[in-house]
């Protein structure tokens, strides 16, 4: 299928690039892509990632909108408030961009749903705001051989790492082993967040997620980058797969059916 | 404009894409030489004066067009016509 006059017009700034054009742009309208949390993280990935003319956008939430997120997730506003995040985010999407298919799911991700979810994805976003979460998106990911990246943000903080099972890079699960089995960290609400961090790095999770689709430029595989808004330290880290994972090592066992995740014991505020 | 306004002819492609400013000269432009072969002639006429210039730079910068040639047809109307081989 050609670009209509309207697509062309609208990706016009995108087509320009050398890196995209036409042929890229149509490998983005082909494309499937699945947001977890359309929170602080997931407001700008989804914004971004819509506006890009994405074919198809998943978004996942069970959570409704409250005043203390607005400082930071930018896809609600005032008169959102108790509304369904999913239904939230639908509408300002659909109106940024209906050339999009925009898709909601209103479950909590549970490892007896996971799969079904992902799996028709090219392409999977973890914004949630739980650890027991990301190593779920993180197994079940690698299980599904789909690309992904993980991000956390707290404070003035964010660290992002993408996982490309495909080239058998470096996992969470490899840099983080089993940290379910610890206590909680601090969370947002305890810890404070600075209502831009989960701006700029959701813009860099959109970014990894485009750049993977359209197979350009290099991805954040096998490091961690580390941003520290306050000091303006932007750093990247070296991490390697680890061959006994047990999520993506050489002897990797089907985690999502026999690990405990205690996601209900997370907090999810 | 979609692909009626392109032609084939003999490997020559012609596109007429008068009325359209920059950048999207160079983005009609840049769509008809992906969906030619290597070699392949382009006839692009336009009426965009900067694009003169602009269409055949950035062709060259992004590797995927060569221009071969500037023709002033209508020095009143001020309409010209580039010939870009496809790289």
């Amino acid at each position: 299928m050609d670009l209509t006059s309207e697509q062309i017009e609208r990706y016009s700034r995108q087509i320009v690039l050398k890196e995209i054009g036409g042929i890229g742009q149509k490998k983005l309208l082909d494309s499937k892509i699945t947001i977890i949390g359309c929170g602080g993280l997931g407001s700008p990935v989804a914004y971004y990632l819509t506006a890009a003319g994405i074919g198809s956008i998943k978004i996942v939430d069970f959570d409704v909108v409250e005043l203390s997120n607005l400082h930071r997730q930018i896809l609600h506003f005032n008169n959102d408030i108790n509304k369904k995040k999913t239904q939230s985010a639908y509408e300002k999407l659909h109106k940024l961009n209906p050339d999009v298919n925009i898709e909601v799911v209103n479950e909590v991700l549970l490892p007896n749903n996971i799969k079904e979810i992902l799996k028709d994805s090219d392409f999977v976003i973890d914004g949630s705001d739980n650890i027991p979460t990301k190593m779920l998106i993180n197994d079940a990911s690698v299980n599904l051989n789909i690309p992904f990246t993980i991000a956390g943000v707290v404070r003035f903080n964010g660290q992002i790492i993408t996982v490309n099972p495909q080239e058998k890079t470096a996992c969470y699960r490899c840099v983080f082993g089993d940290i379910t089995e610890h206590e909680p960290s601090m969370s947002c609400s305890q810890a404070g967040i600075i209502g831009l961090i989960p701006g700029i790095v959701g813009s860099i999770q959109a970014n990894e997620a485009i750049k993977c689709i359209l197979k350009i430029g290099d991805l954040i595989t096998n490091r961690m980058l580390f941003l520290d808004l306050l000091k303006y330290r932007f750093s990247f880290i070296k991490v390697a797969r680890n061959e006994n994972c047990i999520a993506c090592g050489d002897n990797a066992i089907n985690v999502i059916e026999t690990h405990d995740y205690n996601i209900g014991d997370a907090c999810f505020e | 404009m979609n692909d009626n306004n392109v032609t084939i002819f003999e490997k020559i492609h012609k596109l007429d894409i008068r009325g359209k400013v920059c950048p999207m000269t160079f983005v009609y432009a840049k769509l008809a030489l992906e969906k030619m072969n290597p070699g392949e002639i382009l006839l692009l006429t336009l009426d965009f004066p900067a694009a003169v210039k602009n269409v055949p730079d950035n062709c060259k910068r992004q590797n995927i067009g060569e221009l071969m040639d500037i023709k002033e047809v209508d020095k009143e109307k001020k309409v010209w016509i580039l010939k870009i081989k496809k790289i």
